[in-house]
């Protein structure tokens, strides 16, 4: 009895061991003959055709090595590519979104500069995965913050959709009209995560600060007290007061409430996405998509020129730790090559980051986004740091309820960029 | 028997057998600490040892300072941090709502017990808030209170003006908070049930035969009768709504409007997943351990009182 007895404990130990060591084998960095890509994507029926064809890509260049795509759920991505971090070993080639979640984790990745120079002047959106000078990741897509609009309201309140207002005075007088004729809201308006400012950060920033003001800001030189800066905040604050909002945007989610405000025809304009949701492919499956515009940011301050934001999507790094850089760099090459980036474009409706890809059968407002890119700038709220991001959500939902001023805003906002 | 024989096999015969005798001695004594020694390596090894390792990892720093000792930095961020004074001041807003939460469910048993019509419904449809998802019961009373939605809708059709439930600072943390003891109060109320079915009946008859009122049964009857099931029900709500608002808070407010609904637990999740501050979130989680040894050390005292009462 007693022996046996020893034997189970000692089973019990056995395989509690085993247990324990074969736990952290899955999806972790690949060996000699094998790359592990971690990302959030390729589990989507819509990307398949995208990671066939970067796989076929790859394959030819490196016959006989494995690649394995491990998708995780978005919600956790960042906690497990944390730890895997902190471990110091995972997967060799690392989705990420561009700007503040990748520049808090450059440490972990190597500059791909050398491997990717052939590139470099075919796609756009590199500034996103740039940090001090260096490049940290290639973009696969590209997401901006476009102005749209629905024409039909614009026809129903006897206005000219095909030519939108191109001062804020103009604008306001707009949505007034529209408002009066079709009782649809100016904005729809989702703030709820702290979502909705960024967005109009980034949006009207271009038509408030100065060209000079922009680029230092992303540049990282950002004077907060100036008072274009201020302008935008309060810009924000003034259509949340007068009404150009949908109400209780403090309560209501950009992803999908808002979006579904603009679709429903109860806000005539909304500021969405370029890429992944809340754009031109969502919207143009409820509003005909000849009735979707894009506009230019309505002109405040006389000295701003309009541009398009836009930053790198999403874009693939390469770990650090990985064996083999120059092979782990060639798969990146191989995801962002223009056969699998156009069937990025058709399958999941997004901008690629190459803008030489043909996009007329996706309608014109993505027709007008691709050519709105040449011109187009980094958008300001991508620029700032994650925790700032946060901070500005919360204070803008204060600004929305009336909590608080801009000044304390703009204040605490200079506080917390200095100290990220 | 061996043990009668003399002479030299006797001997070693009797030697064996010491042998086999200590051995099965040592056997004996060792036994015992082999046994355990599975449960043991469990507790101790993915237990306590990670929580070691993580007050330890509280210690260091974050980004660069990875890895090198920082001493009490991040306990002082996070003093420092509002948002985390607003996760604890939330702690202390759900102790005071507490005796509510208790209320309810004691409340409504009462009235199952009581066998006003149509008990048995109310039984059955109590409960079942309780065997749905947070993320289900999150979604649902997203719906409902929206800023457009059926609440206020019903609201504007008593000539009431619309309230902003999720997205008003002051608001906000009574609605989820509310959302969660109409999402728990069945298992609490089933606990109460079960305390009524020890209560003697002929105590509610002599009350009904003094001609008490109910407030009075209630009172002087009831609520006495019922003290260790009160306790236990306090304590375990207290714990739930501690450790499993988490959902709730990620689904219907993702702790704003204004940060205003943050709790502990989501405010480690932002700092570790969103922030990429493990070490910050390892102390503000050595923090939230430290608040529920608080409890659970009150909860053991409490259990050990009723135990002594027996």
């Amino acid at each position: 009895m007693k022996q046996r007895a020893l034997w189970s404990v000692v089973l019990a130990a056995a395989v509690l061991v085993a247990g324990c060591g074969s736990a952290s084998k899955s999806s972790s960095g690949g060996g000699d003959g094998k790359l592990v890509v971690w990302d959030w994507k390729s589990g989507d029926g819509d990307v398949a055709g995208y990671v066939e064809k970067a796989k076929a890509d790859f394959a030819a260049k490196h016959p006989g090595v494995e690649v394995e795509f491990v998708a995780q759920p978005f919600d956790q991505y960042y906690t497990l590519l944390g730890a895997a971090i902190q471990a110091g070993k995972g997967p060799d080639v690392i989705l990420f979104n561009g700007g503040g979640q990748l520049r808090d984790r450059a440490d972990a990745l190597l500059p791909l500069d050398e491997h990717v120079a052939a590139d470099r002047s075919r796609l756009a959106g590199w500034d996103a995965f740039t940090k001090d000078g260096k490049t940290y990741a290639a973009p696969v897509t590209l997401q901006g913050h476009p102005l749209y609009f629905n024409k039909a309201l614009y026809n129903k309140a006897g206005l000219d959709p095909n030519a939108p207002a191109k001062t804020w005075t103009e604008f306001v007088e707009d949505c007034r009209v529209i408002t009066e004729k079709t009782g649809a809201r100016c904005f729809a308006q989702g703030n709820k995560e702290g979502i909705g400012i960024q967005f109009f950060l980034s949006a009207m920033g271009s038509a408030v600060l100065t060209p000079q003001e922009y680029d230092s800001w992303i540049a990282g030189k950002r004077n907060w007290s100036s008072p274009d800066v201020k302008r935008v905040f309060e810009l924000w604050k003034e259509a949340g007061d007068s009404g150009l909002n949908n109400d209780g945007a403090n309560s209501t989610a950009m992803f999908n409430d808002a979006f579904a405000v603009f679709q429903s025809a109860k806000a005539a304009h909304v500021i969405g996405l370029v890429s992944d949701v809340g754009h031109w492919k969502d919207f143009g499956e409820f509003i005909d998509p000849a009735d979707l515009g894009v506009m230019p940011a309505p002109v405040v301050n006389p000295a701003a020129t309009p541009s398009l934001p836009y930053d790198g999507g999403i874009g693939y790094g390469v770990a650090k730790w990985t064996k083999d850089p120059k092979r782990a760099a060639d798969l990146v090459r191989s995801l962002t090559s223009a056969d699998a980036l156009k069937a990025f474009h058709t399958g999941a409706g997004a901008i690629a980051s190459d803008p030489g890809i043909d996009v007329s059968s996706a309608g014109p407002a993505a027709t007008a986004i691709v050519s709105a890119i040449k011109t187009g700038k980094p958008a300001l709220h991508v620029a700032l740091p994650v925790k700032t991001v946060d901070l500005m959500g919360r204070l803008s939902q204060q600004l929305l309820s009336g909590s608080t001023t801009v000044d304390d805003v703009v204040a605490q906002l200079a506080a917390s960029d200095t100290t990220g | 028997m061996p043990s009668r024989q003399a002479g030299p096999i006797g001997r070693v015969r009797r030697a064996k057998r010491a042998g086999r005798a200590r051995r099965a001695g040592r056997v004996d004594r060792l036994a015992p600490f082999v046994l355990v020694a599975p449960a043991v390596l469990v507790v101790v090894l993915l237990r306590l040892w990670p929580l070691v390792l993580g007050i330890n990892f509280s210690f260091t720093g974050d980004g660069e300072l990875n890895g090198t000792a920082v001493g009490l930095d991040n306990y002082l961020a996070l003093l420092d941090d509002p948002l985390f004074r607003t996760s604890l001041r939330n702690v202390g807003l759900l102790v005071l709502l507490l005796p509510i939460a208790v209320a309810i469910p004691g409340l409504l048993a009462t009235f199952i017990h009581l066998k006003v019509p149509g008990h048995r419904v109310y039984r059955g449809v109590y409960f079942f808030p309780a065997v749905l998802s947070p993320v289900i019961v999150g979604a649902i009373f997203t719906l409902l209170l929206s800023f457009d939605g059926p609440l206020n809708a019903a609201l504007g059709g008593l000539g009431l003006p619309p309230v902003d439930w999720l997205g008003d600072p002051d608001v906000a943390i009574f609605a989820v908070v509310g959302v969660h003891v109409w999402a728990t109060f069945g298992m609490a109320l089933v606990v109460f049930l079960a305390g009524f079915s020890t209560l003697d009946p002929s105590l509610l008859d002599a009350a009904k035969v003094d001609g008490a009122s109910f407030v009075q049964t209630l009172r002087h009857v009831i609520v006495p009768g019922l003290t260790r099931t009160i306790q236990f029900v306090f304590v375990t709500t207290m714990i739930g709504m501690l450790t499993s608002m988490f959902g709730l808070l990620y689904v219907m407010t993702g702790g704003g409007p204004e940060g205003s609904t943050y709790l502990p637990e989501y405010y480690i999740w932002m700092q570790q997943g969103r922030f990429d501050r493990p070490a910050l979130a390892s102390a503000a989680s050595t923090a939230l351990f430290v608040a529920m040894l608080v409890v659970g050390l009150a909860q053991v005292a409490v259990l050990r009182r009723t135990g002594k009462e027996d």
